[in-house]
């Protein structure tokens, strides 16, 4: 176990290192940000002074080394979009409202998810079981923003329930976790529903009917508790999901995220801003599938043993 | 005399009948008339089926409504966009925008995915090692990120998404790939070839890949959809198909503006996605049931 | 179950305890839903227009007149310059306090405030021109001395509302150095700045002993960066912002749901279609001579193929007033009121003459292929349905144009490195004297190449030399009418910016338009019903 743990660490870290080649190799191959920084009068000499502040002048390879070095130390440069801030400042000080706003929807996922996927399996075969696979897969099929854009304009601009835009109390959180949502409902409504279907036909589930228990007492007391295990190691994989996902929907409800903090950066062409964002989302990302992967290890003693 | 009533089945129970349309019914039918309609006349027929030109407008005609709204007309049945250019005709080349990107992307990235995840599991050892590490790191990056990087180096076009695509999908085939053949490659039959002198190569398309076909179907269907919803968020974002392709991801971004008082430009693109995706998982469901449930968590 | 319950409850405990708390207290709060700027404290950092967030609470030494956008004393009561424009003096208003105490205005804060332009960082618009000082010196507390490398008749502009010279408080700086002024600037407003939320929103709030006694309506303004369109729209519909940013197409639904224009006073921004490779000097070795609009025939038929009226009604609704001569507006030194008379005949929609004219220059139908390059930036929206028009018009005289849309940036870097033969290009730029213009653009010394010959230099050379007013005009007069008369670009429109509000709060509200910020004069909005 301890030889997997460490085997699937090392890879994580490799994975991160890569990331951060391939970052940094395109960002800069994406353009010279003095031409997206620096007035329309700036001469020759304004571009390279600036150019000599910033270090670009030196070679790629000198700027990468640099750039590693002090990544290792957590410091990614100061940005240059917004002067004065640290790289890694500005992802932490967004990042707790992309982690709050994915949280939110995740939980808004599974509210829809969780009845739809118990019906779905109760009442098998039947239309109930058809309209609850449809719903749910309307969520997969429709482009975020266009989503977004619409609840937007019912439920904010019309019926007034909800703000337009922005983060604020919980009001402010309900169209964009929907809209950011959705999406994940079919897959964790398909894990319970299967989930749900096994438990359902098992031995002991019979036991309580047997008995004589209520169905509605069967199906949440008995059946839910077991069928509850698949789906919360999944979350974990979705997780990520929603992370990405988030650049589409804060675009769109101004939601002060990493997401548009990536947007603005990369529009700016501010690398260090840039690398900062995707590094530590691919972080976080690989370091949750590490974690997932050592769960399933921990439950499952073949993988263990391989 | 004895007066005997025959009650006559109905014309749909007849055994016959009623057989026939037991077999149809095995074939999901809504997912695929929505297809056919939505997508593949459309893409095939288009020059033939759309009524102007997808590209040529004039600004004098610009959002026009839809025929059945006052202020349009029979001429542009699904009225204009911001250009002055007939919606229904750019919805139709759409059709083909999106079929063509996804095939492409999909047939690249599962060919390579395909390719790895054969040999991944066939040979095992180091070049398993070294394949599922990248497919690790593949699955790991950021996608839509990494293209708005790659975008603004090289600038929007066909190639750009594409490739983009590509990175994103060929990892879930090379996963599954390798999967299906470690489960198949202790059998017999594998033994028996190699033992008779096959070559690996023989060994992995005659006789691993005709196995692993099926799942490749189900995969490839269930994501043709989301590879059509992955072209219309970044052209969103503007990382996707360059301008003025008609591809249905752009003509939503387009209007997003005029959302409000030109809403047909975004709505109708918009419906045709979720449409055509939605038929897309209906028809991957079922080929799932149909073909192999230990997809599930596919 | 109770696993699946716990996880639940920690999911929403953790959301709910990190949302902010949200201010109790209602104040009367102007908020206006901008497009977005470069938002960080450092001024110096940031190019025009997004100066607009300083407008509210730093001053500059002159005033922009929001009637007559003559400029006017601020800071500075009296100012005079020696005979050939290279020392300014600058007489200072006395009895001047900063916010928050940092104390009085000094001719000492003038001389810091210009120091932080020239650092080696800084980014201004006005940069080459602040850096073109020799020495700026405090003679007394209240006269301040800017001598200049090069004759300077631009000075006014650059020390207006319109430049970027905002005076901030030396004592702030000494003690509380680059931090302290990152987290509350000082200054001299009748706004003072109260905090700001990165990429969120920036607050100022009404400062109540402002040297001239300036008491603006609302207590509180906000500019909140909405980088989406319909979003904005949406904020001011529901009245979450009062006044909004929006472009164009948008603004026939905000008037539909009673919300009113606010225009500048004066017309802001213009946009012309930049033909690349005009590298017109001798021996100019990116000079390519297969480039069709190196033809002054073709550079007439392109601009007579482009119906300017329908082009205005259709992408600006209407909006905007003819541009004859690019960078020259009827404020601009050496308009020439000839040009109006003269456009129609020389510039006038005519796709028959326009083919004809390109016949003449050997490019039968079909036999020209162009691209027209666009992008959008925050803000200007319209770049690529100009585009599209151009390449629907140009469609109609058999020249085949192939529409590419890129980022700004990259189509900066093709025509600064004079590698943009292929394309022509539409742009919306902002205003400035056209001296400053013909030097960003045309001056063979700038970086930017869009249209270069001897006889621009040579003008250029002497405009710059020129102390006479009427002298000067006579040689500004004569490069604009060489570029009118060359069709030297495609001229379109001039359009003056415009804001949508909610009558209900907002009730007049008169603005320039040529401050440094496409938006300023915040003061002066008078709340609806008073």
């Amino acid at each position: 176990m301890q030889r997997y743990i460490a085997r699937r660490f090392l890879q994580s870290l490799l994975a991160i290192w890569v990331m951060s080649l391939v970052v940094f190799t395109l960002a800069r191959f994406s353009g010279n940000p003095l031409d997206v920084m620096l007035p329309l009068e700036a001469t020759a000499e304004d571009y390279d002074r600036v150019s000599k502040h910033w270090g670009l002048d030196k070679p790629l390879y000198t700027q990468y080394g640099i750039f590693l070095t002090r990544a290792l130390q957590g410091d990614f440069g100061m940005s240059w979009k917004w002067p004065g801030r640290s790289a890694m400042d500005l992802v932490w000080e967004r990042l707790p409202a992309t982690l709050q706003l994915a949280g939110f929807a995740l939980l808004v996922s599974v509210v829809i998810a969780l009845p739809i996927g118990v019906l779905s399996a109760v009442k098998k075969g039947t239309p109930w079981d058809t309209a609850a696979k449809i719903i749910a897969l309307m969520g997969q099929s429709l482009p975020g923003f266009w989503l977004g854009i619409v609840l937007m304009w019912i439920f904010a601009v019309h019926l007034g329930w909800f703000p337009t835009s922005g983060r604020g109390g919980l009001q402010y959180m309900i169209l964009p976790a929907i809209t950011l949502g959705w999406f994940q409902v079919a897959a964790i409504m398909r894990l319970v529903r299967s989930s749900m279907l096994e438990v359902l036909d098992s031995e002991f589930v019979k036991l309580t009917r047997i008995k004589g228990l209520a169905e509605w007492k069967v199906v949440w007391k008995h059946c839910l508790r077991n069928a509850a295990i698949a789906p919360i190691t999944f979350f974990a994989i979705i997780a990520g999901v929603l992370m990405t996902g988030s650049v589409v929907t804060e675009s769109v409800f101004s939601w002060p995220g990493t997401g548009l903090l990536v947007i603005d950066a990369v529009r700016a062409r501010d690398f260090q801003v840039v690398q900062a964002v995707v590094i530590v989302f691919a972080g976080i990302f690989i370091l949750t599938n590490l974690l997932v992967d050592i769960l399933y290890a921990y439950l499952d003693p073949r993988i263990r043993l391989r | 005399m004895a007066t005997v009533t025959v009650r006559t089945l109905p014309w749909y129970a007849a055994p016959r009948v009623a057989h026939a349309m037991r077999r149809v019914r095995r074939w999901p039918l809504v997912p695929l008339v929505i297809l056919t309609f939505l997508l593949v006349i459309p893409a095939l027929l288009a020059p033939q089926v759309a009524p102007h030109d997808p590209l040529k407008g004039s600004l004098s005609k610009r959002l026009k409504a839809p025929a059945w709204l006052e202020g349009g007309s029979i001429e542009y049945p699904l009225g204009t966009d911001k250009m002055g250019r007939d919606l229904l005709s750019r919805m139709i080349y759409g059709a083909r925008v999106s079929l063509a990107v996804s095939a492409v992307a999909i047939f690249v990235g599962g060919a390579i995915g395909t390719t790895l995840g054969l040999m991944s599991g066939y040979f095992g050892g180091r070049i398993d090692g070294l394949i599922m590490r990248l497919v690790d790191i593949s699955l790991s990056l950021p996608t839509i990120l990494l293209a708005l990087v790659l975008v603004a180096a090289v600038g929007p076009s066909f190639w750009t998404v594409i490739t983009v695509l590509v990175v994103l999908l060929w990892a879930r085939y090379a996963r599954l790939v390798r999967g299906e053949t470690l489960s198949i490659k202790e059998r017999d039959f594998i033994a028996r070839a190699r033992v008779a002198g096959a070559s690996h190569t023989r060994i992995m398309t005659k006789y691993l890949f005709p196995n692993v076909v099926n799942s490749l179907i189900v995969l490839a269907t269930l994501q043709v959809g989301y590879v059509i919803l992955l072209e219309s968020a970044l052209s969103f974002l503007g990382a996707g198909l360059p301008r003025p392709t008609p591809a249905w991801g752009l003509m939503v971004a387009d209007g997003r503006e005029l959302i409000v008082s030109a809403w047909w430009v975004s709505m109708f693109p918009g419906l045709a996605i979720m449409l055509t995706v939605l038929a897309l998982n209906l028809l991957g469901d079922w080929l799932r049931d149909r073909l192999d449930p230990k997809l599930r968590n596919v | 179950m109770k696993r699946k319950a716990l996880w639940l409850v920690a999911v929403l405990a953790v959301t709910l305890a990190t949302t902010p708390v949200v201010a109790s207290a209602q104040v009367p709060k102007l908020v206006f839903a901008s497009a977005g700027f470069e938002d960080t404290n450092r001024f110096w950092m940031v190019a025009r227009p997004d100066h607009l967030q300083y407008d509210p609470f730093l001053e500059t030494l002159l005033e922009v007149d929001p009637k007559t956008g003559e400029y006017t004393p601020r800071l500075a009561e009296k100012w005079s310059a020696n005979k050939d424009f290279t020392e300014w003096t600058f007489h200072l208003r006395k009895g001047v306090q900063f916010h928050y105490g940092y104390g009085p205005f000094t001719a000492k804060d003038v001389v810091h405030s210009h120091s932080l332009l020239v650092k080696p960082e800084a980014k201004v618009t006005l940069g080459p021109f602040w850096r073109g000082v020799e020495k700026v010196e405090a003679i007394n507390d209240h006269q301040v001395v800017f001598r200049m490398k090069r004759p300077s008749t631009t000075m006014t502009y650059a020390a207006s509302r319109a430049g970027d010279l905002r005076i901030v408080s030396k004592a702030q700086w000494d003690k509380e150095g680059e931090a302290g002024f990152d987290k509350r600037p000082a200054g001299t407003g009748s706004y003072r700045y109260l905090s700001r939320q990165q990429g969120i929103s920036i607050t100022f709030e009404r400062h109540d002993n402002h040297w001239k006694g300036e008491k603006p309506a609302f207590k509180q303004l906000e500019f909140r960066i909405t980088r989406e369109e319909p979003t904005r729209l949406a904020m001011l519909l529901a009245g979450e912002a009062h006044i909004a940013d929006l472009p164009r197409e948008l603004q026939k639904d905000a008037l539909k749901r009673g919300m009113k224009i606010f225009s500048s006073a004066f017309p802001v921004d213009w946009m012309t279609v930049y033909f690349g490779g005009q590298y017109y000097l001798p021996n100019d070795k990116d000079y390519k001579a297969d480039v069709p609009w190196t033809k002054k025939k073709v550079r007439e038929a392109l601009n007579r193929a482009v119906n300017r009226k329908e082009l205005l009604n259709t992408v600006f609704a209407g909006k905007g007033t003819p541009a004859y001569v690019t960078g020259w507006s009827e404020k601009s030194e050496g308009f020439n009121p000839e040009w109006a008379k003269k456009f129609d005949a020389m510039y006038g929609y005519d796709p028959a003459k326009a083919k004809a004219l390109l016949k003449e220059a050997g490019y039968g139908p079909g036999q020209l292929k162009m691209k027209v390059l666009a992008f959008t930036e925050p803000g200007e929206s319209e770049g690529p349905q100009v585009a599209e028009a151009l390449g629907i018009y140009y469609k109609e005289v058999g020249i085949e144009a192939e529409i590419e849309v890129l980022d700004w940036a990259k189509v900066r870097d093709m025509f600064r490195k004079k590698a943009i033969n292929c394309c022509i290009w539409p742009n919306i730029i902002s205003w400035r004297p056209s001296e400053e213009w013909v030097r960003t653009c045309c001056f063979s010394k700038s970086p930017n190449h869009h249209y270069e010959n001897e006889f621009v230099d040579k003008t250029y050379d002497a405009w710059t030399k020129a102390i006479d007013p009427k002298e000067r005009q006579q040689i500004a007069k004569s490069l604009g009418d060489h570029f009118f008369e060359e069709y030297a670009d495609i001229p379109l429109f001039w359009f003056n910016n415009e804001v949508m509000a909610n009558p209900k709060v907002v009730g007049e509200w008169t603005y320039p338009g040529l401050g440094a910020g496409r938006s300023t004069h915040f003061h002066l909005i008078k709340a609806a019903g008073k």
